[in-house]
């Protein structure tokens, strides 16, 4: 045990000497690098592939939003990427880097890698530098605990050299940025309503200033108007402090509003990456098309709207061709035989898992995943970032 | 309904083990029997022997026959008592649980009443009353012994029951117009199942305590042989005194075995209302073969390294 | 709204449904209870064919509403009129009552006993209301059928757990359906599923509503699921009816400032103009003692509102709002939430 212990502070330390040597352009760039990444439930031959193959970056201080129904592996995945996920689930393959910028100086940039990380590495970059916040607040905090309580650990473990009074006083600035009066401190987690259950989870998540956060539906259980002075309140703190997100949901809608670039996962692999407004603007994948036009609008005249046919498939039974063919309406002999890689789109930056976009495809991209739906309104679109 | 899952866990194996054993002895015990247990034909105070296994007592009984014998009437005790006083439970625990007001008082006030008056005592009261063809009826001395062992599951029960009462799916029963009397045991109790078997396990456990205790002050008909009247007749002829061990330990062995495997048995509930137990990650063989740290750290995912060389420097750091 | 006069007689009708919660203080032994308004004399017809829709946040009274119509929770005044014969409030709920009125949950894995197969919640409530051993198997099967689950072999015999959320709450819906109610009443039945499977259960009560002739209350947070559905529409805000119109004219041009907060909280990413929205701490709980309950969280509220409680102002053909905003440019009607004698109001009128 001691040999270890010493072997990591080796690694700890060579880090720390040679960041320079480890700032690569794409590591300043990209908070989170993932690649190749696939995730098992279970090792025998009852295994359930979960995630497979997925490749992701997050760019510095933006919004990547994960969207798929549940089953999809949406949420196995950021729990896979930081270590979260238990047994039985497994990381099968792949790497995930997190790019850790010192504080002192933001171009020193050092690489951690959470696959290989040992448990000490992991506890020095969790909440510190990523941090999470889950769909069930009443969960995650401790009923028998006062809110305080939680913040008071957090910070005693990875602010050592703040007093207990400096403790109270931060955390009660964490609750003023989430727009909760400092009482709330001194209340039990069942005392607050769900909202605000769901705003101290993400005042927790920020109390150590990370460079990433992961948020797993934090606004699922909520109603709609709640949901909406989360989303703008996060959007706000993220102009400020500019820490970048991942933002998990099923809600396709909500992420357009919200995120930057969205990645759409279906039966564990990503489908479709795009800038968000452009997602929105120019759907090219059949599920993502299925999935916007799932949302009754609110404006525009009533008409019937059918959603996307059939169900998910079931991860643990073995497939041929692409996982959503039985689903799409699209759906042509080759997709039945032969599953569709993640392959650009042209050059138009934005990627696409669907046969019907190959350049060779002899049969034409049918109209509703040719053209435009709406303009892009200038700056509206909160996607354009690039 | 459900596939069966045949329990893995050695300890649930061993305590199956140890209680069908005795579940056999019970039946076919009294057949196996080589003497008549109360026959005095034989000379008093053989040691163990071809012959007489457990020797014989200070009447020239041979004791492996009354061991044999002593484990129908000892076994029937407990498990009449450990089903009636689990039926009581139920009844009262999810009738106060579910129905609340006035009859959850009624009924917590009799439960608690119960738990309150020490159950020996009580027992011995009740017995002593008894005509004397009475104690003698294995089932009478069951519900007699039910009588005190039920209002602790009761309580369990109770609690159990209301947390599950304003439940979604026992609101969905009464919207659609189903009795109090079927939600109660036809929507709650088959939830409560691994709590109801548990508390099966151990008020068996108790009633063989409690048949052996009565019988070992000589509150039951002597005429009818269990583990208790061996003891009782061990201690009155000073057995632990004059080293006639074979006399007194047979048959608090096999109590004590009993009451082992009843509690090994309890793990194998514990596995079943506890799904995470259930679904226990990987098991150690998988672990070993893949070359995973063998305890699970929470919040480590482990992480396959099909390609990794044997011995480079990474799986060291992992597993040591 | 001209056409009630016509109109068939409601299926279900409640006038003036109020229900009162008392809890004890916390930390107070002596005197000290609270009241909790959850419904405040709220009024609505169910007509057959017709989806009424609720809408609200969490904490606005639309649940107990529908508990209440259902007869699981008892008011604390006001009537239910079933089929147009009053319904004797204080008396225990009738199977017959249960035969004519069925209420679906938000949560469908919740809603479904674990132990029992989807079977079981199927044939229990048919067997219930009088269906026939013999026949119960294959009444079973066609209610599945009705609810699209099909073939229903394959879901018989299914426990809840190898179901997903939408089929569980069509087996949710089949069970309801399993009584031959006439009257449907649905607390969020979407709002625990996934995007993709909505659309198909609000389809599904669309298709009762237009083809079987069921009256359909449709409770929801989300007001555009409302306006995917609704023939008359209903805001609820701390139990109090704020706003109403025929079919969704009230999302269209939403009158009241609750109505205007929960449009601008939809997800939108069409991004259409949004209306000012208030800021700070969300009081949804909040509930001012006298005055508008809005008030509180009203960015146009004035002093009137936080000591006046607003009548119902009549600002369309049916359309009518809770608000002072709307106090000079329309007449104050009659209660909004006794749409009877508003009607009278209308009929002297005209």
């Amino acid at each position: 045990m001691s040999t270890s212990r010493v072997d990591v502070g080796d690694r700890l330390e060579r880090h720390g000497a040679t960041p320079a040597r480890e700032s690569t352009p794409s590591a300043r760039a990209f908070v989170l690098e993932v690649s190749d990444l696939s995730v098992h439930y279970g090792v025998d031959a009852n295994m359930v592939r979960a995630v497979h193959d997925v490749t992701l970056n997050v760019r510095r201080s933006t919004v990547l939003g994960v969207a798929g129904e549940s089953g999809s592996g949406k949420s196995t995945l950021v729990y896979a990427l930081t270590r979260l996920l238990r047994a039985p689930g497994v990381i099968s393959g792949g790497q995930a880097i997190l790019n850790v910028s010192s504080p002192d100086d933001p171009t020193q940039v050092t690489p951690v890698n959470l696959t290989t990380a040992s448990e000490r590495e992991l506890r020095r970059v969790r909440w510190s530098h990523v941090s999470i916040v889950l769909q069930s607040a009443l969960n995650a905090l401790n009923p028998v605990r006062r809110i305080g309580r939680e913040f008071d650990e957090v910070l005693r473990t990875h602010r050592r050299s703040l007093s207990r009074s400096d403790r109270r006083r931060r955390a009660a600035e964490l609750l003023a940025l989430v727009g909760l009066e400092p009482d709330r401190l001194d209340r039990f987690p069942h005392e607050l309503s769900g909202g605000q259950r769901q705003r101290t989870m993400i005042a927790l998540a920020l109390a150590l200033d990370p460079e990433l956060v992961v948020m797993d539906e934090p606004t699922t259980a909520l109603d709609v108007v709640t949901q909406r002075e989360i989303i703008t309140e996060l959007a706000e703190l993220r102009s400020r402090f500019g820490f970048a997100m991942i933002f998990i949901t099923h809600d396709l809608s909500l992420l357009v509003e919200l995120a930057d670039e969205i990645v759409v996962m279906y039966a564990g692999s990503i489908v479709e990456r795009a800038n968000a407004g452009e997602l929105y603007a120019a759907p090219r994948h059949p599920y993502t098309l299925g999935l916007l036009e799932s949302f009754p609008p609110l404006h525009g005249e009533r008409r019937e709207l059918t959603g996307i046919a059939g169900s998910p498939p079931d991860l643990a039974a073995e497939s041929v061709g692409c996982s959503f063919a039985p689903r799409c309406p699209f759906a042509m002999d080759r997709c039945r035989a032969e599953s569709p890689p993640l392959a650009p789109l042209g050059d138009t930056g934005r990627s696409v898992a669907c046969w019907l976009h190959t350049e060779h495809s002899v049969v034409p991209v049918p109209a509703p995943l040719a053209r435009r739906w709406t303009v892009p309104s200038g700056p509206a679109a909160p996607g354009v970032s690039r | 309904m459900k596939t069966l899952r045949l329990p893995r866990s050695p300890k649930v194996l061993l305590g199956l083990g140890i209680v069908g054993f005795f579940i056999i002895m019970t039946v076919v015990g009294p057949w196996l029997a080589p003497d008549n247990p109360s026959s005095t034909a034989f000379p008093a105070l053989l040691g163990p022997s071809a012959h007489h296994w457990l020797g014989t007592t200070s009447l020239g009984q041979d004791i492996f026959s009354q061991l044999l014998v002593g484990a129908r009437a000892t076994m029937v005790v407990a498990l009449v008592a450990g089903l009636v006083a689990t039926l009581l439970s139920m009844v009262i625990g999810v009738s106060a649980g579910y129905l609340g007001g006035v009859s959850d008082d009624g009924l917590s006030l009799l439960s608690n009443v119960f738990l309150a008056i020490p159950g020996l005592p009580l027992l011995i009261v009740i017995d002593s009353y008894l005509p004397v063809t009475s104690r003698s009826n294995e089932f009478v001395i069951g519900l007699i012994i039910s009588l005190t062992g039920w209002a602790w599951g009761a309580r369990v029960l109770r609690a159990q029951t209301m947390s599950l009462r304003n439940r979604d799916f026992v609101e969905a029963a009464r919207i659609i117009g189903e009795s109090r009397r079927r939600i109660m045991f036809t929507e709650i109790a088959p939830n409560l199942l691994p709590v109801l078997a548990s508390s099966l396990l151990f008020t068996v456990l108790y009633s063989i305590g409690a048949y052996v205790t009565l019988a070992y002050i000589g509150l039951t008909s002597t005429a009818v042989w269990n583990w208790g009247t061996m003891l009782y007749w061990a201690q009155a002829n000073n057995a632990p005194l004059s080293n006639e061990w074979y006399w007194f330990v047979p048959p608090g062995t096999c109590i004590a075995l009993v009451g082992t495997g009843l509690a090994l048995l309890n793990f194998g509930i514990d596995e079943f209302i506890n799904p995470r137990l259930r679904a226990g990650g990987l098991s150690s063989r998988q672990r070993r073969s893949l070359g995973l740290p063998r305890r699970t750290r929470l919040g480590l995912t482990p992480v396959l390294r099909p390609r990794a060389p044997r011995g480079a420097p990474r799986r060291n750091v992992v597993s040591s | 709204m001209m056409t009630d006069v016509v109109a068939p007689v409601a299926r279900l009708s409640a006038r003036g449904l109020t229900r009162h919660f008392t809890t004890r203080v916390p930390g107070r032994i002596l005197a000290a209870k609270r009241v909790t308004r959850a419904v405040e004399d709220v009024s609505l017809d169910l007509v057959a064919g017709r989806v009424t829709a609720v809408v609200g946040e969490s904490g606005s009274g639309k649940s107990v509403l529908a508990r209440m119509l259902a007869r699981i929770v008892t008011p604390t005044s006001g009537e239910l009129f079933l089929e147009g014969n009053a319904i004797a409030l204080r008396a225990r709920r009738t199977l017959d009552y249960a035969a004519q009125v069925q209420l679906v949950l938000q949560d469908p894995f919740a809603s479904m006993n674990p132990v029992h197969p989807v079977r079981h919640s199927l044939e229990r409530p048919l067997l219930i209301h009088g269906a026939h051993k013999a026949e119960v198997d294959e009444l079973a099967r066609s209610v599945l059928a009705r609810v699209a689950l099909d073939p229903p072999d394959r879901f018989l015999d299914r426990y809840p757990h190898e179901l997903s959320g939408g089929q569980l709450q069509r087996v949710s819906i089949a069970r309801a359906l399993c009584v031959q109610p006439s009257v449907l009443l649905a607390d969020e039945p979407i709002s625990m599923l996934d995007v993709s499977v909505r659309l198909g259960i609000l389809n599904l009560l669309k298709g009762l509503a237009d083809h079987e002739r069921l009256a359909i209350l449709y409770i929801t947070h989300d007001i555009a699921s409302a306006r995917y559905l609704a023939d008359e529409t209903i805001v609820m805000y701390a139990g109090q009816v704020v706003e109403r119109s025929p079919g969704t004219v009230l999302i269209d041009e939403p009158a009241h400032p609750y109505t205007q907060l929960l449009i601008a909280s939809v997800p939108d990413p069409s991004g259409a103009a949004r209306v000012d929205r208030g800021a700070g701490e969300s009081r949804p709980f909040v509930r001012a003692e006298e005055g508008c309950a809005f008030a509180l969280r009203c960015p146009h509220a004035t002093s009137r509102c936080r000591h006046e409680c607003p009548p119902a102002f009549v600002i369309g053909e049916g359309h009518v709002s809770r608000c002072w905003l709307h106090a000079d440019q329309a007449p104050a009607s009659s209660d909004l939430a006794t749409p009877g004698r508003q009607r009278e109001g209308e009929a002297t009128k005209t």
